[in-house]
């Protein structure tokens, strides 16, 4: 037992006389009520589920914990540290990219007595931290201690195609840890957030820099977003390729191999650039920077622009030394692939057939194993076809969801989850185009095209928009769209 | 019941009284069967699409039927890159030296024979059946530890699907049993016929191509009329929306189905259109489900016509509904080995192509590469390679190479985790066979190899040292133990 320990329990004590701010009496219990939207029948809800985790307080009256604690939520409710009361709370920030959020209490009493948490710097490699929490197995306030194992960049899960600074810590961090604070000599140095199924004593949190550019983002009173320059940047280690690009054959410098459809950067960086420096940080050839002490993906060091700010970067190109000042904005062409929140799913039903934007959060409804029985033509569509083929991109790519049986619909053969090509004739780049080739045709029979090899199927018009009525009412689809 | 059935029915009896086909009244006993069944061993090369140049040594022991004359009928399974076939009789004894007298991998299906006369004494020619009846009691036999073993089998359905490696597509019959370990040849027999050759089983389910069809093509052999199995190479989808009819214009009761894609071929004007309605294949109805009635089968897919005595090159006459009214038009069936097709099987008889160079593997994209990813192969191989399977070839794109691997040395240093990258060019020069890269290698640019990868979520560009190429796959050959840097037997394209 140290003396820390001893420290501690003594503050505990002199908080009961009302004079202390010990962390944990800051750190916060917070129950969610939450609904998602069901992707295969978007004007349904999943039923109402019941989840906890945690959280703390911070300047200004609010209370910092993770996005994912907190999404979808129809109530919030917060508990101080060892008080029976809820407080009912509400989102004032969210961040689904970094999973990071910030509650207000409707009741400003609640903060009454709590002494807002301070934020530390990165921690360092092999340094110990105390997880502070309200995880599963117990109702009470729970602690667990760890050293910092590595710091790199991991996959976000919560939005599913983001990666940024994480720390892996040995730490528990067990569901319900979610959200609080991961504390250094009384300071906040992360906010727990995921472990990895599968490994023993791992963790991680989400650590200062991260938090930081959150904080920063919202001082405008509005969340922006972690910008991305959309360069794909890979090794150059080859003694040849260095030599094809004439650079010096040291360990300097990583070479541009793609680039994201982003109009500024495709203005100003191109294939075979070698990107020596990013900002403050120098990039080595194996892509990495020295970031605190710590070598990391290149990645980190885009990270830490704010979106609308200008980046110098210093590229290798055709020979010599360029610098480029890179404006850094948030990209959206991949919000299909990642997990979408706060914003309820489009779809249009015609005569039953329900027509919704193909993502991810559609094909996960699949089931959890969707890679293995997803048609092949929308996982293509999906991950691959905006890369390879641009020019043959739809904007929105629209599947047929489910069919709401009915007799006008009920003899079409083809399956649920198909991807929607054309409607009587107009391509189907978006769900409006559904909507539009629907509403203005004149002919006798709706002609539906699917890829692939241009399988169809016919409904009679007369018969459908007789049926239209019907069937919402049938299966209590309170709108036909929702666009 | 139509003219031309009645004809297919008539050409069947005949079969029937033809050699090696006699007709026996009374059931055999066990002592017939095993003067009928042989076994067939055969030793192979079976090679290793992750690492083409190395071959293992198979064996493999399978059923044999003696149908005729110096005649063994066997399935084809196992028999390529054979490197010796010796037959056995009667379950024991010695091993008879034999070969191949030809093999049809498409049908699965060949004829093995032996010059050693004493082989054949004693032996007799087993009976192949008409139609299976579905009430009739089934077996399958074969040897086991030099006894004959008789195991009930009984009959599920007639299915018509892709039966092996091939685009053909024919009837098989699927049969219950408890036996298990059997897909090589073993035949199941009703009363003292032969009924079809076990060719898979998974779990209970036993696949078996069945007598009428292997009797199908053993005659047109014996005629010199057989030319490979045929296929449709258009795609249709069934008719049971009567709207999708309406709004084509059908005229009278509602049947037929819907031809939704047609190859583009370039070379010859195609005689069927999208949208077509098809009515008719060589006289027989096809309903709005895509079945035809068969006499000896009952329902089955009409793509079962591609291969119901007919073969490669012949005509089908078909009607279709057009532009408001039925048309006879003349369709010649593809030959199912000729398949066009982006990811193609590896031909069969030939050793892995393959090219390394400085440590690079490129290989075609076959299906027998993607094979390699284990019995669950369709979900287990990389998803945008297995892909390709779903793309026509095209002439910008007739076929797929791939860097399959790196072979780690210094010469390749920083790219020794690349692999199943898709080559577009190397040098400027478009890749789409082995033979293009090799000669894309012979035009360095200012002393660099540039090769370049399809666009997407992968590397995309990798530069290599012209120079110090040669020495660094003769490096690579010798650290890694392999013979040779190149195997390319297609002709250059």
């Amino acid at each position: 037992m140290s003396n820390k320990f001893l420290c501690l329990v003594l503050t505990v004590v002199l908080a009961g006389s009302g004079l202390a701010a010990e962390p944990e009496r800051s750190v916060i219990q917070i129950m969610t009520f939450s609904q998602q939207p069901v992707w295969d029948a978007p004007w349904r809800f999943d039923p109402v589920r019941r989840s906890s985790g945690s959280g703390f307080v911070i300047k200004g009256k609010r209370i910092m914990t993770n996005a994912h604690v907190v999404s979808w939520a129809k109530q919030i409710l917060v508990h101080r540290y060892q008080d029976p009361r809820p407080y009912l709370a509400r989102v004032k920030f969210i961040a689904h990219d970094c999973d990071l959020a910030l509650l207000e209490v409707e009741d400003e009493s609640f903060f009454s007595g709590l002494e807002p948490l301070k934020f530390g710097d990165l921690p360092k490699v092999r340094s110990t931290v105390v997880t502070h929490g309200y995880p599963a197995g117990g109702e009470q306030i729970s602690y667990t201690r760890g050293v910092v194992s590595r710091i790199e960049l991991q996959n976000y899960v919560h939005s599913g195609n983001r990666a940024f600074l994480t720390v892996q810590t040995d730490a528990a961090i067990n569901p319900g840890n979610s959200g609080g604070p991961v504390v250094q000599d009384d300071l906040v140095v992360g906010v727990a957030f995921q472990g990895m199924p599968g490994l023993e004593n791992t963790g991680f949190f989400i650590p200062p820099p991260v938090i930081h550019h959150f904080l920063k983002d919202i001082e405008d009173g509005r969340y922006g977003g972690f910008p991305m320059a959309g360069i794909r940047v890979v090794p150059l280690q080859n003694p040849a390729y260095r030599r094809y690009l004439r650079l010096p054959d040291n360990d300097l410098g990583a070479r541009v191999d793609s680039l994201l459809p982003i109009v500024a950067t495709e203005k100003l960086i191109q294939l075979d650039d070698v990107l020596l420096r990013v900002g403050k940080y120098e990039v080595a050839s194996d892509g990495t920077v020295l970031y605190e002490g710590n070598r990391v993906s290149a990645s980190a060091a885009f990270q830490t622009a704010q979106r609308g700010e200008i980046l110098p970067l210093k590229v290798w190109r055709q020979g010599k030394e360029t610098d480029i000042s890179l404006p850094m904005n948030v990209y959206e062409g991949d919000r299909s692939v990642g997990n979408q929140y706060d914003v309820l799913p489009r779809y249009f039903v015609y005569a039953g057939l329900v027509f919704t934007p193909l993502s991810l959060d559609y094909m996960k409804t699949l089931g959890q194993g969707w890679r293995d029985v997803a048609n092949a033509e929308l996982i293509y569509e999906l991950y691959y076809r905006r890369s390879e083929a641009p020019d043959s991109t739809r904007t929105e790519p629209v599947v047929l969801a489910s069919t709401l049986a009915h007799s006008v619909n009920a003899n079409f053969k083809i399956s649920n989850h198909a991807l929607v090509d054309k409607i009587n004739g107009v391509r189907i780049d978006k769900l409006e185009d559904v909507v539009r080739a629907f509403e203005s045709t004149t002919n006798t029979h709706h002609v539906i095209e699917f890829v692939p090899n241009h399988a169809f199927e016919t409904l009679n018009r007369a018969d459908a928009e007789a049926a239209q009525v019907e069937v919402l009412k049938t299966y209590g689809v309170p709108k036909d769209r929702r666009l | 019941m139509n003219v031309r059935f009645i004809h297919c029915f008539a050409v069947l009896l005949l079969f029937g009284s033809g050699p090696g086909f006699g007709s026996e009244a009374a059931k055999k006993t066990p002592g017939d069967w095993e003067r009928e069944l042989v076994s067939v061993e055969v030793h192979r090369k079976q090679y290793d699409y992750f690492q083409p140049w190395t071959k293992h040594v198979q064996t493999v022991v399978k059923a044999g039927l003696l149908i005729g004359p110096r005649e063994i009928l066997t399935t084809a399974d196992g028999l390529d890159n054979r490197t010796l076939v010796r037959l056995q009789k009667g379950g024991r004894g010695p091993w008879w030296s034999a070969g191949v007298k030809w093999a049809d991998y498409p049908a699965n299906l060949a004829v093995v024979t032996s010059t050693d006369e004493k082989f054949w004494a004693g032996l007799k020619p087993a009976t192949l059946a008409e139609p299976v009846k579905k009430e009739e009691e089934i077996q399958i036999i074969r040897w086991r530890a030099g006894n004959l073993e008789v195991r009930k089998a009984e009959f599920s359905r007639f299915t018509v699907s892709h039966p092996n490696m091939s685009d053909a597509v024919h009837v098989q019959l699927e049969l219950g049993s408890e036996i298990d370990g059997v897909g090589w040849s073993e035949p199941a027999i009703a009363g003292s016929k032969v009924v079809g050759l076990v060719f898979s089983q998974s779990g209970n389910q036993l696949q078996v191509l069945p007598s009428p069809f292997i009797r199908s093509i053993l005659d047109a052999q014996k005629k010199g009329h057989y030319k490979g199995l045929g296929y449709f190479d258009f795609t249709w989808q069934p008719a049971e929306n009567p709207e999708t009819l309406d709004y084509l214009k059908l005229e009278g009761e509602k049947r037929g189905v819907v031809v939704i894609d047609v190859p583009d071929k370039r070379d010859t004007h195609p005689v069927l259109k999208p949208r077509d309605i098809l009515l008719q294949v060589d006289g027989f109805d096809v309903d709005t489900q895509g079945d035809y009635v068969d006499a000896g089968y009952g329902h089955l897919l009409l793509e079962n016509l591609s291969t119901r005595n007919k073969w490669a090159g012949d005509p089908a006459r078909l009607k279709v509904w057009r532009d408001g009214r039925a048309q006879d038009v003349v369709y010649r069936l593809p030959k199912a080995e000729d398949a066009a097709r982006l990811v193609p099987e590896a031909p069969f008889e030939q050793e892995p192509e393959y090219v390394i160079a400085g440590g690079l593997v490129f290989q075609p994209l076959t299906k027998n590469y993607l094979r390699s990813w284990g019995q669950d192969w369709e979900r287990r191989a990389p998803f945008r390679l297995a892909y390709f399977r779903s793309q026509d070839p095209t002439p910008e794109r007739p076929a797929v190479v791939i860097l399959s691997q790196v072979l780690p040395d210094f010469y390749n240093l920083g790219y020794q985790e690349s692999r199943q990258l898709v080559v577009e060019k190397v040098n400027a020069q478009k890749v789409n066979y082995l033979s293009d890269l090799q000669q894309a290698l012979k035009k360095p640019v200012n002393g660099f190899h540039i090769l370049e990868f399809t666009k997407g979520e992968t590397l995309q560009k990798i530069v290599l040292e012209a120079a110090t190429l040669d020495a660094a796959t003769k490096r690579v050959l010798d650290r890694y133990g392999i013979d040779k840097e190149s195997v390319i037997v297609s002709p250059a394209k």
